[in-house]
Formats: structure tokens, sequence, C-alpha cells
């Protein structure tokens, strides 16, 4: 986890946005904004030197203006906390690790960037990379290239699709690395979240 | 004869200095390490501070706050855009601002296997093995994004991941929107990294940059009021001290020589008298300055500051023959006849304060030994200049004594002489009582800060950037030594074990050493066994992880030397090939005359830490705390007290220097000067100053002033006592003008120089008619 935030440290160069060009407002306009969204996630990584791909699953939740929870069940129980001014990892109660913002400038940029992935909002991601963008009905695809050639060592591509919400996420590591995250039973509003989960922001 | 010969002496030294002037365009030099002392014996330490200040020397490093990140940004831009008008002589470092990280970590990665922070080879020595399966497996099936350095089968355990970390916190510079970012609490900075195009030594890069550098400032505080620059580098310190030397040159040196002419004026109401000092004081210095240059090859501007004293001592010689001049003027004297008679009284003047000064050029400051070397030359070319020329410039008749001159010889008459009654003894009691209150009370003081007061303004901006950068301290380090490069690093190894703990404790915030980057060969052959037992062996976690993962035993097997693969053998050689090794190149000093030898240096560390930081040091093999700070005071306390001693040593030479012409009556030559000095001494405990080599120093050259009027007075028949008197008089004023002015200087030593002569050269004049020779009378 912790050189994953690293890596991501290394990344952490923006230049200035282009601003987006009509498939992304449109796709802006497709997505819904709720305040608070959660549902479940499947994740399969698919790592270089495996035969088999690593599977788990959990529940995560993004809370505007405060933040993301993702929380793995299975095979691990393992939580992470994403927000405006840290990262934090939890195992049960007891926090792992703890990345601040005030030290680590990137963790916002990290937190902004995950946030903008999950809530489908791909303002703040057109900083970082190149979004082209397709439409068909009701559906939409997107791909994301890095900017700059310092992320593009590290982050080969990115490819998000979806309809009202973002469905599946893929992310492909210059490493050859790679890693699927879907998404399914979305809620929305604040019944959404369980009072466990609230507690933890 | 001789007016022509050194008539030709003369016109080659204003040659040469047309030369050096105008065709060669010298400029003096501002370096302030020119006046630390040569670094004595130890020629590895010396390179090694030369070192950590050369990878300093030529860097501007500012900083851009604000409250918030934009507002810094549009700061910073506005700071360069003002300084990019002169790109060719300042230039923001654009390596360290656009670095790609993965190019510059590549070369690690053949060696990643044993690079290790010192918790995680704790960890392997310590650990289960369930915590090392966990550790592998929260990895793999860690949350969201799988991003990391590199594919997961390179760092499974994330032991190299740690490493890096490590690495990049060596520095709390993060890179951010393509820039360098810093910062403290609510307020963010941008660092800007500027190097030098020009040496930052050169007064004409000073001149360029400083003004562009304050308007830049002023530009951002315009535009973003609530914005904050702070800046530090050697040029500002640099160009701080030589305009305040310059001023001081000029008040100093137009000071003194506008006294000489008014004192001149009034003395002999002649415009010949004045033209005549100025010609002999003239030629005094600059030819100091030809024959300075010839051997230095350079001149520091504190030289020219103490230099401008010299005027005050250079007219002595002149005054002392114009004085006798204007007594002679009765006799049938020509000058020459009377040069003759005064020429015994004149070689020892010079004599006695040429040994003053030489005894300034012992000392082992580079600075303070061209001072001396530039004033006794001074001092020579005067005094030729007297001998050579005064005689044939100036007839009998020339000049006349004005009434005030005549009032003043006068009150000779009625000053005091001592003799053997009762108030001289009470009067002696007294100064004993006195004197011993004031030598009681003086403390002592060897402080590095006495050779240089920078702005009070740079060091708050040096303060507060070492902190926010946590830059390391680049006067106190250790130097590690051994017989080979692997040696060292062991070494290196054996002190980090006990700097550690002290980072725990916060007595620093870290430290910079090559073997941060490259452990020794023996470090990565036990660590490579401890990872290959303790997290590759058969039954260990890799095993484990694999049953996890579905992987079977051929996999282990094939994972296995995979990452043995890992550990090549890592040498400094390969580190300093590396390109991203730039920033700690300086730390290796590589080979030196008894082997091989490098720098640890230390960030975060306090006054309070020193003692504990040298302890660290004790008992093991090639480690040495150098502490520069340290050193040079105590270079200044041994001086000190070296100095005292040459000073009643030289008494006693000079003592027998003037025993052939004075005999019994000499203790009466000597007597004044030294009273003087011990009442110097008393005078300045009294108003509680601390004593400091430079008041020693400036006690040597008061000998030599001193004992110019003690000759005075012992000189011929007692009628012309009066004559002494006025030479004396003229003598004690211009030289009390000129150190007077020196007491101004905003350089502690410089100032304690100018107090000591100040208050000796007074107080010699005063009583030195006391001790007039009775028995003449």
């Amino acid at each position: 986890m912790k050189s994953w935030i690293l890596a991501c440290w290394f990344v952490a160069f923006a230049v200035t946005p282009t601003r987006g060009g009509a498939p992304v407002a449109t796709i802006q306009s497709m997505l819904a904004k709720p305040k608070i969204l959660c549902g479940h996630f499947d994740q399969s990584k698919q790592l270089i030197g495996l035969k088999k791909p690593i599977v788990s699953n959990g529940r995560f939740c993004v809370v505007s203006e405060k933040g993301v929870l993702w929380r793995t069940v299975r095979p691990f129980p393992n939580t992470i906390r994403l927000t405006r001014d840290e990262i934090v990892q939890l195992q049960g109660d007891r926090v792992t690790m703890r990345l601040d913002a005030k030290q680590e400038p990137a963790v916002r940029m990290i937190n902004s960037v995950l946030f903008a992935l999950l809530a489908g909002n791909l303002e703040p991601i057109e900083n970082l990379f190149e979004v082209d963008g397709k439409i068909n009905d009701n559906n939409w695809s997107v791909t994301l290239k890095a900017r700059e050639p310092a992320v593009a060592k590290v982050i080969a591509g990115v490819a998000l699709d979806g309809d009202t919400y973002v469905k599946n996420i893929t992310l492909n590591e210059a490493s050859g690395d790679r890693t699927r995250i879907m998404f399914s039973k979305i809620e929305t509003g604040d019944a959404a979240m369980s009072v466990d989960e609230a507690a933890l922001f | 004869m001789v007016v022509w010969v050194w008539g030709l002496v003369v016109c080659s030294i204003l040659t040469h200095n047309c030369y050096l002037w105008l065709g060669k365009r010298i400029t003096p030099d501002t370096d302030i390490l020119a006046l630390l002392p040569v670094q004595e014996r130890d020629s590895v330490v010396q390179r090694a501070f030369t070192n950590m200040v050369d990878s300093a020397q030529q860097r501007l490093i500012v900083l851009v706050g604000a409250d918030d990140w934009v507002q810094a940004r549009r700061a910073a831009d506005i700071y360069q855009a003002v300084l990019r008008s002169r790109a060719d002589a300042l230039q923001l470092d654009h390596r360290m601002v656009k670095q790609d990280h993965q190019e510059w970590l590549a070369p690690f990665q053949q060696y990643r296997l044993t690079l290790l922070t010192r918790q995680e080879e704790l960890a392997l020595r310590n650990q289960s093995t369930q915590y090392w399966i966990d550790t592998a497996l929260s990895k793999l099936y860690g949350p969201l994004v799988g991003l990391k350095l590199g594919a997961w089968r390179d760092d499974p355990f994330g032991l190299y991941g740690q490493w890096i970390q490590a690495r990049a916190q060596e520095t709390p510079v993060r890179p951010r929107d393509g820039r360098l970012f810093v910062g403290q609490g609510q307020r963010q900075y941008v660092v800007l990294p500027f190097v030098l195009q020009v040496p930052a030594f050169s007064m004409a890069a000073q001149q360029t940059l400083i003004p562009l550098i304050e308007q830049a400032k002023q530009a951002v505080y315009k535009a973003v009021p609530h914005a904050e620059v702070v800046a530090a580098g050697v040029i500002l310190y640099a160009a701080a001290a030589g305009e305040q030397a310059s001023r001081e040159v000029s008040i100093i040196g137009f000071g003194s020589i506008l006294g000489i002419i008014v004192l001149m004026w009034f003395t002999f109401h002649s415009l010949k008298s004045i033209a005549l000092m100025m010609l002999s004081v003239g030629i005094g210095c600059l030819g100091a300055l030809s024959v300075c240059w010839l051997l230095f090859e350079r001149l520091h501007l504190l030289t020219l500051v103490f230099g401008a004293s010299l005027i005050g001592g250079a007219q002595d010689y002149g005054t002392y023959f114009l004085c006798n001049r204007l007594a002679a003027d009765a006799q049938p004297f020509d000058s020459w006849q009377l040069l003759k008679r005064l020429l015994p009284a004149l070689l020892l003047t010079l004599v006695t304060t040429v040994i003053g000064y030489m005894a300034l050029a012992l000392t082992p400051f580079p600075g303070l030994r061209q001072m001396a070397v530039f004033s006794a030359l001074g001092l020579i070319f005067a005094w030729l200049t007297v001998v050579f020329w005064f005689p044939a410039l100036i007839i009998s008749g020339t000049l006349k004594q004005p009434r005030l001159v005549a009032g003043y010889s006068k009150s000779l008459e009625r000053w005091p002489s001592l003799r053997f009654q009762q108030s001289t003894f009470w009067l002696v009691g007294l100064f004993i009582g006195l004197m011993a209150i004031g030598l009681l009370r003086l403390g002592i003081q060897d402080d590095i800060r006495l050779l240089q007061n920078p702005p009070k303004s740079l060091i708050d901006d040096q303060i507060k950037l070492s902190k926010l950068l946590d830059a390391p301290t680049p006067t106190q380090f250790y130097v590690v030594r051994g017989t080979t490069a692997e040696v060292v690093l062991q070494h290196e190894e054996a002190l980090r074990e006990r700097l550690d703990p002290l980072i725990e404790k916060h007595v620093i915030t870290g430290y910079q050493a090559v073997s941060n980057w490259v452990p020794s060969l023996r470090t990565q052959s036990t660590r490579r066994n401890l990872i290959e037992q303790t997290l590759l062996n058969e039954d260990g976690p890799l095993t484990a992880v694999a049953q996890q993962i579905g992987e079977n035993r051929k996999w282990v097997a094939a994972m296995r030397s995979y990452l043995l693969a890992s550990a090549l053998p890592f040498t400094v050689g390969d580190f300093l090939n590396a390109p991203g090794s730039e920033p700690w190149r300086h730390l290796w000093l590589g080979q030196v005359d008894s082997g091989y030898a490098s720098i640890i240096a230390l960030r975060g560390l306090g006054h309070a830490g020193l003692p504990l930081m040298k302890d660290a040091a004790a008992g093991l093999n090639g480690v040495q705390w150098v502490d520069k700070v340290d050193e040079i005071s105590t270079v200044l306390g041994r001086y000190r007290k070296y100095m005292g001693w040459v000073i009643v040593f030289s008494y006693f030479a000079v003592y027998a220097l003037l025993y052939p012409r004075y005999q019994t009556a000499t203790w009466r030559v000597l007597a004044p000067t030294a009273l003087a000095s011990v009442a110097t001494l008393g005078l300045l405990g009294i108003v509680g100053q601390n004593l400091q080599l430079f008041h020693v120093l400036a006690l040597m050259l008061l000998l030599g002033v001193g004992v110019d009027y003690g000759i005075f007075f012992q000189e011929g028949p007692s009628r012309r006592d009066a004559i002494a008197w006025l030479a004396v008089g003229l003598s004690a004023l211009s030289t009390l003008l000129s150190f007077g002015l020196l007491s101004l200087s905003k350089t502690p030593a410089l100032q304690a120089f100018g107090l000591t002569m100040l208050i000796g050269t007074m107080t010699v004049w005063l009583i030195v008619p006391c001790f007039r020779n009775d028995r003449a009378s």
C-alpha cells in the first residue's frame, strides 16, 4: 500500500488542462451525482508471473465533500478511508497506516482523482489524463492516457465505462500488471450507507 | 642620487597600479571564508569542508509562500518573471524541478533485494512467518488499484518500496503540479532552486543580482500582499559583507585623510606640508597594494578596511620629520643634516611598529596575515618616502608655527612628571585597585561570529529555510575513513547504528550518507542470506503465499531465483554513475592519501545536540566528528592566549632593541605603552566587554605605536621635548582618527581592534610626558 501511494507521489505531476471536448461534457451530464453512493465491488488483478487472477470483493461508499470508504470483505477484511487531508488504512479498529496530505501533497491529488473516478467526475481527471470518450445510447466508455511521460511510465492506460453510474474500471500498469474493478448493487441516498460505515467517517 | 632611485621605484609602483586597476580591472575579494583559519594538519577534513561548502556556494534557494497553493504559485511566477531578465546570471535548476523519478530509480532495480530500511531489517530478524505472509497477501489483495513501483512480483513483501520511501523522506520537498513544494502548517511554499551562472564572490555578479533579487521580492509583495519570500545563498552573505566593507573603507579612508589635512593645516599652516603628508601616505598605500598583489595574487576587501586605518600610522614619520624641521628652523641645519640626526629614532619607530604587524602575520588566519603584510609594507613605503624625499622637498624656513600649536606645546610645562612623592603612591594605588577590578571582570569570547556579522534578516531567513527544507548543516558532520571503499561503508554502518537511536530521540531528524544508498558488500551478503532464510526458504512465507493463490512448488522456485537475481553486488562506483546520485555525490570524498573517505551529514541538528553527536563518534574506528564552528572558536581562543605570550616576549625584545641607545632610560620608553595596555584591558573589563583575540592583536600593535611616542620623548635634549610633544600629539590624533573610526566597524573583530587602539593610544598620549627624563631637565 505504501509503495502504491509512493508511486502516485512520483506521478504527482500535472499540466494545464485543456477543457473537455463534447463527449466528456455529454458523459458528465449522463451521470447521476448523488450525495451518497454505496455499492458492491469485485476486484480482479491479473499479475505478471501469476497464472490465476487475484480476486477480492467488498463494499464501497462515496460521499461528496467527504471522501471514499473502501472495505474489502473477502478474502481478507481491510478498510481504507480517503478524505481530503489523509489516507488511513484500518484493520478492524486498528490504524495500520496513515498518510497526511500536509506531508505528502500527493495524497490530495490521489484522493481527488480516485474520488473523481468513482463518481465519474471527469473534470479533475483531465488535468492528468487525455480523455477519449464514446457514447452508445445510454452507455458510455472512456479511455484515459497519461499526459506526462513520467506518469505514462507507471500507468499505461485506464478504461471506464458505465451509464448513470460507473460500472467498470480497468487499469493497465506499465509493468504489465492489470486490475479490473466491477461495481454492482449501487444505492444512493442517506439509507445507502450502513450505520457502522457512517461511523467510520 | 637616492632621490632619483626612489623616484624610479615610485614610478614603477604607479605604473603597476595603473595596470592593476585600469588594465586588469581587479576587484577585491569578498569571500568570508578567506578570514577563516586554514585547516591545520588534516587535508581530508579540509577537503570534506570544501566539498560541503562548494556544493552550496553557487546556489540560491528561494521559498515563495502563501496561505494557499494557488496564491503561492502565482507569487512564485511573479518572482521568477523578474529574475528571468538575467537568465545569463541566474537560472532555475530545471533538473531538480523536472526530475523523472522512474528513470532516476531504474538503476537501483537490479540491486533492490538488499536495499532495506533499518526497520525492515529488524522485522526480518524478529517477526514471525505469519507476519510476512500477511504482509504479502495484503499487498496482493490490496484495495483499489494495484499501482506500485514495477510489478507485484518485483517486490512481493514491499521491502524495496519501504526503502524508496525512506529515501524520498530524506527531503520534505515534493513535486506538485510541475513545481517543487514544501509545506508548514497552513503555509504552502514553492521551492525555487536557482543556480548562479557567475561566481558568487564576484562583486560584479553581486551588483547585478542583489538589486534584482530585491526587486523580485518587492514585486511579489506588491502583487500578493500576504506572500512570504525566504531566500538563502552564499551570494547574499557575500554581498552583505562586501557592501559593509566598502562602506567602511570609505568612511575610515576619507575620515582619516580629512582629519590629517585639518591637523596639518592647524599645525603648519602650509599647503606644502599637507601635500607632503599625502604624498608619503599615498605612496605607502599604493606600494603596499602593488606588493601585496604580487605576493597573494588577490586582495581581500577587509584588508582594505584595515589598510584604511594605516593612513593614521603611515603619517607618523612625516609628522616627526616636519615637527623637527619646524623646530630646527632656528638653527643652521640643512634638511639632510637634520635627517641624519633623526634617522636612528625614525628607524627604531619603524622597526618596533613593523614588529607589531609581523606578530599579526604569525596567526593562521589568511585574512589577518594579508592585513598585516599590507600594513607593514605601507609603513615601509611611507617611511622610505620620508627618508628619501622629504629632505629634498622641504628646506628651512618653509614652515611657520601658528599660535594654536605654541599653546599646545606650552601645556607640556604644566604636565605632571613622575616623581617619588606621596601623591604618586596614592595614584599608583588607585590605578592598581581599579585595574584589579577591571581585570577580574574581564570575560573571554572566542566565538566565530567575531569574524563575520551578517544582517539579522539574512540569518533569520537562513534558519527558517533550513528548518523548512530540513537541510543538513554544512559546518558539522562526520568524516569516515577506511583503507578501501568497502571499509568506509562498514565504518559508516557502525556509526549509523549509533545515529539511528538519536533520530528516535529527536536529537536529529536524519542523516545523509552514501551507505543509505549503498550498503557495504558485507551487509549486502548478510541481508541476502537473511531474506533467503526468512522469506524464500522451503516452508517459508513465499510457499504459504503460493498455496493461497494456487501456485505450485515450481512457481516458488522460479520466484525465488527471480528475486535472488535482483541482488547483484552494488558498489559505490555503480551508485556514483547513476544519474540519481547527483545530490549525494559530494558526500563521497573517494580516494584520499591514506585510503578512502566519506562524509555523513546531519539534518535538523540543534545546538543542544552537539555533545551527543561528538560522543557518538567516540571509540569508533575511522570516524571523526568535525565541528568547524567549534574548531574556529578553539583556534581563536588558542591564538588569543598564544598572542598574549607573544606580546609579553615582544616587550622584552623591544627592550633589548632599545637598550643600546637609551640604556637605563629604556624603561621610560616602554612603561607608558605597558601601562596603557593594562589600563585598556582594565577599562574593557569595567565596561563589561569580553576579551577576544582581536583585543590582544591590537595590544600588539599598540606596542609598536606607543613605543614611537616614548622614543620621540627620549630623543635629544629636553628643550626639544616640546617638539616630541607636538609630534606625539599629531601622531596620536591621527591614530585616534583612523582607529577610532575603525571602532565604528560593524565587524566585531575590527570594532574590538579599533576600540583597543582608541583607548590605548589615548592613554599613551596622556601619560607619556609623565615619563620624560627629569635628569635632563
